[in-house]
């Protein structure tokens, strides 16, 4: 009878409930199984604001939709450009290093492909790039920054790990700082690419003009503390990750609205309820499976799985490539939020079994979702890319596979060398 | 109360609740930058700000939870039932619906039952702010999320008769 009701709560879940409720439903299963009163639910729901980490999330949400909705993409392309242009492949460059920064500010909401795909694809193309390798480059980047900070992911999996009370500890600054190694790993990996396929093609390049970027800088120049305040603020240990994004929140609202003026005052409005909006969507999930989560706990589920999984796999090596193939997979069904607040509980405490680093983890799990973005076939990003390219789905799909495997090459090289994610640790 | 009544009545409501969340998020930047400057500048904070902001966090999230319920915007796998035909596929949104607003109308029940005992026990969140008037939004969203997907579950909302 049970085991039914899990399997109709699962096919539930596939055939479109939404998936808190879905979430809500196996807790008070589990819940009636252990014979334990339903109020529980409720001050689960409660301990939403018993997290100060949590404040940091909702304003970080703001901040990327403030950015998305003003005119920073063109800034940032026209800043880079002058900068890295001149360099060989300097275009390719540009977008890898210009999507990262505005995906780890509006977190992989696919809008870094529809703002900034938009201006990079006919530039990249103009210059010389082929076409596909430009469609592929452009739909890669739209999830590319995720493991930088202050990306709402990375906080949430901070968050997550956080509420489960395991032995090893570990801050918000050190898990952004886990994620600087890797991310600069898949840059780099992706530009060695961007150089190769275009190896004997004559690409026009942007020269450097000291004109130019005075007035890509001046026009910028509201914009370009930000990311230095950013740093400073989270890696110099004065403030709060909170009191970062409450600063930046601020702050970029003044600049946009009233010295940019690209949004006004009644945009603003609107800004605010889509950010919030989206924000509640995950917190919604995340508060219910933090019941959930407790269930499975006081069941030993957890355990459970981790015994049955050391019965059949016994090196750390092997349960890597199988944990590798699980959130590849999972990533590409499920989206990041989703998969964050329902898988991280219970693969944490196995994956410490095995041995690995939390933060470890983190990057790995992130790194895999990221690829997960734009694989075949239901990857978000390769659908939203097809829409704002007006190019076919199978056509994308090709376009991507190549970057597909350079990624799918650093999250193997991310996985088996934890220095990457963990150098600081000492 | 006249059909029109009732929408303008609708109207203010949709209005409060937007305007509520603005205000909630201000109010949130507001408090935490003041805090900032408090504490860096001038050795000092307010005592309240702290729980106060957890609290917000707690409001804004069930606030918006409740507006993405008002066009069925929440976040669910929605890949197979895309590729079902269209008879089909109203016929199962409309039972998801009506899954998702019984659950929400099963806790919203007990989590008031919660708030009561809460309300009956006392305890101070901060300042004179009782732990029962901030957890009161909890039944709160969930029976307005119920009530919003029981109302979908009729007039299901599709991109065809949206346009």
């Amino acid at each position: 009878m049970i085991t039914l009701l899990v399997i109709l709560i699962i096919l539930m879940g596939f055939m479109g409930v939404p998936l808190f409720a879905m979430i809500l439903a196996a807790t008070i299963l589990g819940f009636y199984t252990a014979e334990v009163d339903y109020t529980i639910i409720a001050a689960e729901l409660y301990r939403l604001a018993g997290t100060p980490m949590l404040i940091a999330l909702p304003l970080f949400a703001f901040v990327g939709y403030i950015l998305s909705e003003s005119n920073t993409s063109e800034r940032l392309l026209r800043l880079t450009r002058v900068f890295f242009g001149w360099m060989p492949t300097g275009l390719a460059i540009v977008s890898l290093v210009i999507c990262a920064v505005f995906t780890a500010f509006t977190g992989a909401s696919g809008i870094t492909i529809v703002a900034l795909g938009a201006l990079l694809l006919p530039a990249l193309i103009k210059d010389g790039y082929e076409e596909r390798f430009s469609l592929g480059l452009v739909t890669t980047s739209g999830s590319l920054g995720l493991l930088l900070p202050p990306s709402i992911p990375l906080i949430l999996y901070g968050i997550i790990v956080q509420q489960m009370n395991l032995g090893q500890k570990f801050t918000l600054p050190e898990l952004f700082m886990a994620g600087l190694l890797p991310a600069t790993l898949m840059i780099v990996m992706l530009a060695l690419w961007a150089a190769w396929k275009s190896r004997g093609i004559k690409l026009e390049k942007t020269p450097f003009s000291v004109k130019e970027a005075t007035a890509a800088v001046k026009e910028a120049a509201w914009e370009l503390p930000l990311p230095l305040f950013i740093g400073v603020g989270i890696f110099g240990g004065f403030l709060a990750i909170s009191e970062v994004a409450a600063a930046t929140a601020l702050y970029i609202t003044i600049v946009e609205v009233f010295i940019y003026k690209e949004i006004k005052l009644k945009a603003l409005q609107k800004v605010a309820i889509d950010s919030m909006k989206m924000v509640g969507g995950i917190l919604l999930i995340l508060g219910v499976s933090l019941a959930f989560t407790n269930y499975l706990v006081d069941a030993e589920i957890p355990m459970h799985l981790f015994e049955w999984i050391k019965g059949n796999v016994d090196s750390k090596f092997t349960f890597l490539i199988l944990l590798n193939i699980f959130l590849l997979v999972l990533g590409a069904i499920l989206d990041i939020f989703s998969a964050l607040v329902i898988i991280v509980p219970l693969i944490v405490p196995i994956a410490i079994n095995y041995g690995i680093h939390p933060i470890h983890l983190g990057v790995i799990f992130l790194a895999n979702m990221q690829i997960g973005y734009f694989t075949p076939p239901v990857g978000m990003n390769l659908f939203i890319a097809s829409y704002r390219f007006n190019k076919s789905i199978t056509e994308l799909y090709r376009a991507t596979i190549p970057f597909m495997l350079i990624l799918m090459l650093a999250v193997l090289i991310i996985t088996y060398v934890p220095w990457l994610s963990l150098w600081f640790m000492g | 109360m006249s059909f029109n009544g009732l929408k303008k009545f609708y109207q203010l409501l949709l209005k409060t609740e937007a305007g509520l969340l603005v205000a909630l998020l201000s109010l949130m930047v507001t408090i935490a930058v003041i805090q900032v400057v408090m504490r860096n500048f001038m050795g000092a904070g307010l005592i309240w700000a702290e729980s106060l902001l957890r609290i917000t966090v707690l409001w804004l999230a069930l606030l918006g939870a409740m507006v993405a319920s008002r066009n069925n915007e929440h976040i669910a796998i929605d890949v197979l039932v895309n590729k079902l035909p269209d008879s089909i596929r109203y016929w199962v949104m409309r039972l998801n619906c009506i899954i998702t607003a019984s659950i929400c109308f099963f806790i919203a029940w007990y989590s008031l039952k919660f708030v009561i005992d809460e309300y009956q026990y006392g305890g101070i969140a901060f300042g004179y702010i009782p732990h029962w008037l901030c957890e009161a939004i909890i039944p709160f969203s969930l029976f307005i999320i119920a009530v919003r997907y029981l109302v979908s579950a009729f007039l299901i909302k599709t991109p065809e008769n949206l346009n």
